[in-house]
């Protein structure tokens, strides 16, 4: 198994040479393509989209929590994807999320400025003034990118495996050294997951008292306040793996507890189809500690829950905790 | 609001996709758990407390088919959706006029299904020290379960859809229907993809 991530700078072949190597070595592609499909698979719509990038190539780091948790939710979705397939990843900063991990080969695409805007210029039509901005405008942007997720440079030679200049190898020959680092290397005989193992952080991040990850969480903990039912939050993590020398390895922490009815809640915004890593953990944890009673909410439980109480289908009732313009959690366990 | 003529339970009114339960099938279970009613209180006076609004048309039903001499009262507590404050707290609304200490209480639903309100609803009542306090729905949502309600006299299982009818709601519509009908997701707003 195996995850080759290619990053391109503006004006190199790179969504070509991409597309030509999955085809090639029969990996899945992950491009702009695939990011809208998963996108809208999460309830991310473009719009949604184009917000958390304009926020992050606007500098700012520190952007809203609920951008940042559509951040992270998909760099959470590439994770998901490389525990079921053997992905070519195009830019979107793989080459920080699976940096150093084996199984895993990163080619960057270089050539000479003068060649990348010659190239921009004649394919998009512009002129040379406008291919440079272009250039550089999209360099910035890629930049940011990796630097706001994972605070790495992108020109670090460190993060690459392979550097190919593009002004000095046809595509057809650039293909062919990917294939042959790929067989080279033995990426296909490393265990699925040593790859994705630890992707993502397993122990989640401690919080302020009484705040929560995001508003679903926030009205399920009014809901209980409500109707008087005591419940605490994020109380205990449940080991779920560690390694030879005891370190843990991987861990779930439930969103809510209620000592009464001695029940784990766990709330999931995504749809339910794609939240295959949560069950596994939960199906984890029900296998190692039988004991523990542990229900899931999926996005359409919460959402049958308000349309109970007619919190759903009018603009003056409608409730901001899951869907298309809702607060996404990123929360990592 | 198009409604069928009482009686006629094969025709939809708007917005129902599905009769879940006929009426006839209602009045049957009914008068079955009249009689197992009757039998578990043969013995005392019971108290029967519905809870509104919910509860109205079954308890009607349901008490004309339980031949032994019984009480009524009606309890009525606020609803999540009436919520102003993000502070709110359940309360009750209409109390009790009825002394239920060392009674033989009955609460009587429409629906139990996270079982939020008939939980309170219980801690509330058992405070008030009952000899004894059961619980009687014409319809268990148990898939939607939070709060553990141990339910004596259950009429039907439902699944996890939105059910109307037969005293039960969608924002104070389709109480009068004569049947249980499934509600259309797109008029309360899911998306059951």
């Amino acid at each position: 198994m195996a995850v080759v991530t290619i990053t391109s700078q503006p004006g190199c072949p790179g969504i070509e040479l991409a597309a030509r190597l999955a085809g090639r070595i029969g990996f899945s592609l992950v491009d702009k393509t695939t990011f809208a499909q998963l996108s809208g698979e999460i309830d991310l719509d473009e719009a949604r989209l184009r917000k958390v990038d304009e926020a992050i190539l606007k500098g700012d780091l520190h952007i809203d929590p609920e951008t940042e948790a559509c951040v992270r939710l998909l760099q959470d979705l590439i994770a998901q994807l490389a525990e079921e397939r053997d992905l070519v990843i195009i830019d979107r900063s793989a080459q920080g999320l699976f940096r150093n991990r084996p199984g895993t080969l990163h080619v960057r695409l270089v050539a000479p400025r003068k060649f990348r805007v010659r190239q921009v210029r004649t394919r998009e039509g512009l002129s040379g003034r406008e291919a440079g901005r272009l250039v550089g405008a999209l360099e910035k942007e890629h930049a940011r990118y990796l630097r706001f997720l994972y605070r790495l440079n992108p020109a670090d030679p460190d993060l690459y495996d392979l550097t190919l200049r593009m002004d000095r190898l046809s595509i057809d020959q650039a293909l062919t050294l990917m294939a042959t680092a790929v067989d080279g290397m033995d990426l296909l005989q490393v265990p699925r997951d040593r790859i994705v193992k630890d992707l993502l952080p397993q122990v989640p991040e401690k919080r302020d008292t009484g705040r929560f990850a995001n508003t679903a969480e926030t009205e399920f903990a009014r809901f209980l306040r409500f109707y008087r039912i005591p419940f605490e939050y994020e109380s205990r993590t449940f080991n779920l793996e560690t390694d030879a020398n005891g370190r843990i390895v991987e861990a779930f922490t439930p969103d809510f507890y209620l000592p009464e009815q001695d029940l784990y809640i766990e709330l999931t915004t995504m749809k339910q189809s794609l939240v295959t890593r949560k069950n596994r953990k939960v199906r984890k944890l029900r296998r190692l500690y039988p004991e523990v009673n542990i229900r899931i909410f999926y996005q359409r439980d919460f959402h049958n829950l308000m349309a109970k109480y007619g919190l759903l289908g009018s603009p003056e009732k409608s409730h901001p905790g899951f869907g298309r313009d809702e607060e996404v959690k990123s929360k990592r366990k | 609001m198009k409604m069928n003529r009482y009686g006629n339970v094969n025709a939809r009114p708007d917005g129902i996709v599905e009769i879940l339960i006929t009426q006839e099938a209602i009045e049957r279970r009914i008068a079955e758990m009249g009689k197992e009613i009757a039998s578990a209180y043969r013995d005392c006076l019971p108290l029967l407390v519905g809870v509104l609004k919910g509860c109205v048309v079954f308890m009607s039903d349901l008490v004309k088919r339980i031949d032994i001499p019984l009480e009524m009262d009606f309890i009525s507590v606020m609803s999540y959706a009436g919520v102003q404050s993000p502070g709110g707290a359940a309360r009750i609304t209409k109390d009790l006029d009825t002394v239920i200490e060392g009674r033989d209480v009955l609460l009587v639903e429409g629906i139990v299904d996270t079982g939020m309100t008939a939980g309170y609803i219980l801690r509330n009542l058992q405070a008030r020290a009952p000899r004894s306090l059961r619980v009687c729905t014409l319809l268990d949502k148990e898939v939607r379960r939070i709060v553990s309600i141990p339910i004596s006299f259950r009429g039907f299982k439902v699944p996890d859809r939105f059910v109307v009818g037969y005293g039960l709601d969608y924002r104070q519509l389709y109480r009068n229907l004569p049947c249980i009908g499934i509600l259309s997701d797109e008029i309360i707003g899911l998306d059951r993809s």
